[in-house]
């Protein structure tokens, strides 16, 4: 099997054009790269996360990506670590973003950093400052975004249909044709739908939406991807209309939990 | 050459377990802020009672943690439900053949962790708010939450150290459950389904209709199970000395599986979150290269037993595209409840669902004695009734539709506060 590259090491020629134009954009941009420096540092977490390094290299020893990409903790930690704005920026191009969040590092540094926890602090602030390589990274996410903003479950069976999970499983094509019917024999009721891993309440997906939205997900969604949280915005006020319907067909008054 | 005594042994295994409690920094129990949170009225400990039955097993430091058996809230995870549903099913079938009461809703969303950690949108106040959302649901249904999935358990304890730890965001989540007419909750121990199989193992065991002893298993050790927030999994002495989580392998032993050992039993799956739905090349040469192929070539598995949603998809459906490097492994891949479930006699396609299965199952169920032809041929009849519009088999009574747009409260009572049980 082939091993991957990894983008930020690459000669420029090697990088696909619409990456290069942003990473470009924001490389250039010390106003960016200090506004995102400024906001890592202020993050409650960067404290409780980045408590010191030896260098030891443990934690890239165990790193399931650091074999297949040209990634390692150890250098995440350091990248945390430097007081060059534009050392994190060139990082959150696109390093960040092989990290596979299994904590293995976490559980062999002997200084007890949260290595994960620091990247994952990191992604959250390429979303947030819609950085052009993170749009370009996570666009073929969208389809599961818009699923767990609106149904609060992150796959559903329709998902793995032949033509986008073509090396899963060559059984897929039939599933597919017969998913209806494989589903129905599920003995258990909620997860008898192809459209969400199970069926999850009106109301709960409406009490989800409340929660991203007074959270301010949805605020930093936007500077991601505003046409996907225009959708997502339209669907749930749909639900909302029909949510007031159903009360009035139940004939339930107030917060229908009670 | 000194012969130890058994009692030697164990204390030269404690002595190396207790060291991981002395690395460089002192790990808080959460457990004990939790309570007087609570006695100041920051939040709500949903408790563990007597009418749970709770089990005591032992955590990495030597720490009790409680078990509980029954009257559980299914927190399901949605990569199973979604593409493993006899995952599910087959922790219900025992629930049921045990008479367990639990509740299983249309009102629970995910953990959303499994986005979080692929795409970072998310932030800590939206990730806590779901977890409380959740947890609330079965505090005022009187049961209590059992976690399906390997990253919701480990989402949640971090969202639980979270709220205990950070007034800010204990407040803001107060303040969005107070909206919605909730409360601050947080259970009194983040259970994992896999810790319920584990204190059932000896049940299971006990159901057994068929051999495993010819049946050789290698386990796969979740890492959202214990490298997240290590302090919080099982650990047993008599099970790999104490050096590796008990759970699975105390249930493969239980059914008279030989677990067989293997170089890379550390190693994550490759499942990656991101990378197990948009950057597959790196998640299938990891799974294959990393893991299936010493599992195979050096332990000669008869099939792969591990514990989470990810990991069950990544190490199943990773395989068949192997072929094309000659790479023929095809090991079937199942959740240790799943192969208990077969063990126990459960049926293979209506309730332990292999066909939903990548990496084919019939090698391995021959192995064990199961006619599966017939199972088969049986299912294949049961589709054709379904698709003539006839009866559905289920595990417990379906819901009313009016509880697809509304959490209608059970009527259950909130228990009192007792922690002894």
């Amino acid at each position: 099997m082939s091993i991957m590259k990894n983008l930020p090491n690459r000669k420029e020629a090697d990088r696909p054009s619409m990456i290069v134009a942003g990473a470009r954009n924001e490389e250039n941009n010390s106003e960016l790269a200090a506004k995102i420096f400024s906001q890592f540092r202020s993050d409650f977490r960067y404290h409780e996360f980045v408590l010191g390094c030896l260098n030891c290299g443990e934690c890239t020893t165990g790193c399931p990506a650091a074999r297949f990409y040209d990634f390692s903790p150890r250098e995440m930690l350091q990248i945390a670590m430097s007081d060059d704005p534009q050392v994190l920026l060139d990082a959150m191009q696109e390093k960040i973003w092989a990290c596979c969040q299994c904590y293995t590092c976490n559980m062999r540094c002997r200084f007890g950093n949260d290595i994960a926890g620091i990247i994952s602090v990191m992604r959250e602030l390429a979303v947030k400052n819609g950085l052009e390589s993170t749009k370009e990274v996570l666009k073929p996410a969208s389809r599961s975004l818009l699923k767990v903003m609106t149904h609060g479950t992150q796959v559903s069976p329709d998902m793995i249909q032949p033509d986008f999970f073509v090396d899963w499983d060559p059984k897929a094509v039939s599933k597919s044709s017969e998913l209806a019917v494989l589903r129905k024999a599920i003995p258990i009721d909620v997860l008898q739908v192809t459209d969400s891993s199970w069926e999850v309440s009106m109301q709960t997906a409406l009490e989800l939406a409340q929660i991203y939205e007074e959270s301010g997900v949805l605020d930093m969604l936007r500077a991601l991807d505003p046409d996907l949280v225009e959708m997502i915005v339209d669907i749930i006020s749909d639900w909302k209309e029909e949510f007031e319907e159903m009360k009035e067909k139940y004939v339930i008054k107030g917060d229908a939990s009670k | 050459m000194t012969m130890l005594s058994a009692d030697q042994i164990r204390n030269v295994l404690r002595a190396r377990a207790e060291h991981r409690a002395v690395s460089d920094k002192k790990v808080p129990d959460v457990r004990e802020e939790m309570w007087k949170l609570q006695d100041k009225g920051e939040l709500i400990v949903i408790p563990i009672t007597a009418r749970n039955k709770p089990v005591k097993v032992e955590t990495l430091f030597g720490w009790e943690k409680k078990i509980p058996t029954d009257h559980l809230w299914h927190h399901k995870s949605c990569g199973q439900c979604g593409n493993i549903p006899g995952y599910p099913a087959s922790l219900l079938w025992f629930m049921n053949q045990f008479e367990t009461s639990y509740l299983n809703e249309p009102h629970q969303t995910s953990c959303t962790a499994w986005n979080y950690h692929g795409t970072g949108t998310s932030n800590p106040v939206a990730l806590a708010a779901v977890a409380v959302r959740n947890w609330y649901r079965a505090y005022e249904t009187g049961t209590f939450p059992l976690i399906h999935c390997g990253t919701s358990y480990g989402d949640y304890k971090e969202m639980r150290k979270l709220l205990i730890e950070n007034a800010e965001i204990r407040n803001k989540v107060r303040e969005i459950m107070r909206h919605m007419g909730k409360e601050l909750v947080i259970p009194e121990e983040i259970v994992h389904y896999s810790e319920w199989v584990h204190v059932m193992s000896d049940r299971m065991a006990s159901m057994a209709k068929y051999d495993l002893s010819d049946i050789t298993v290698t386990v796969h050790e979740p890492c959202h199970y214990y490298k997240m927030v290590p302090e919080d999994a099982i650990y047993d002495m008599n099970v790999h000395g104490g050096q590796r989580p008990a759970p699975p392998t105390a249930l493969m032993l239980a059914l008279g599986a030989k677990v067989a050992d293997y170089s890379t039993w550390y190693d994550c799956c490759g499942f990656g979150f991101r990378h197990i739905l948009t950057e597959r090349e790196f998640t299938r040469s990891f799974a294959t290269l990393r893991k299936i192929r010493p599992m195979v070539e050096e332990a000669h598995s008869d099939v792969v037993i591990t514990t989470d949603t990810g990991c069950v998809t990544t190490l199943d459906k990773s395989q068949w595209i192997g072929k094309v490097h000659g790479m023929d492994f095809m090991v079937p891949v199942l959740a240790d409840v799943q192969l208990a479930a077969l063990s126990a006699g459960a049926h293979p396609y209506k309730i332990v669902q292999v066909h939903w299965h990548a990496s084919p199952t019939e090698k391995l169920m021959e192995k064990i004695g199961i006619d599966y032809v017939k199972y088969k041929e049986d299912f294949m009849a049961y589709l054709q009734q379904i698709k003539n519009g006839g009866k559905v088999e289920y595990l417990y009574e379906p819901h009313k539709e009016m509880e697809k747009y509304f959490a209608v409260n059970k009527g259950q009572v909130i228990p009192e506060h007792d922690s002894n049980g």
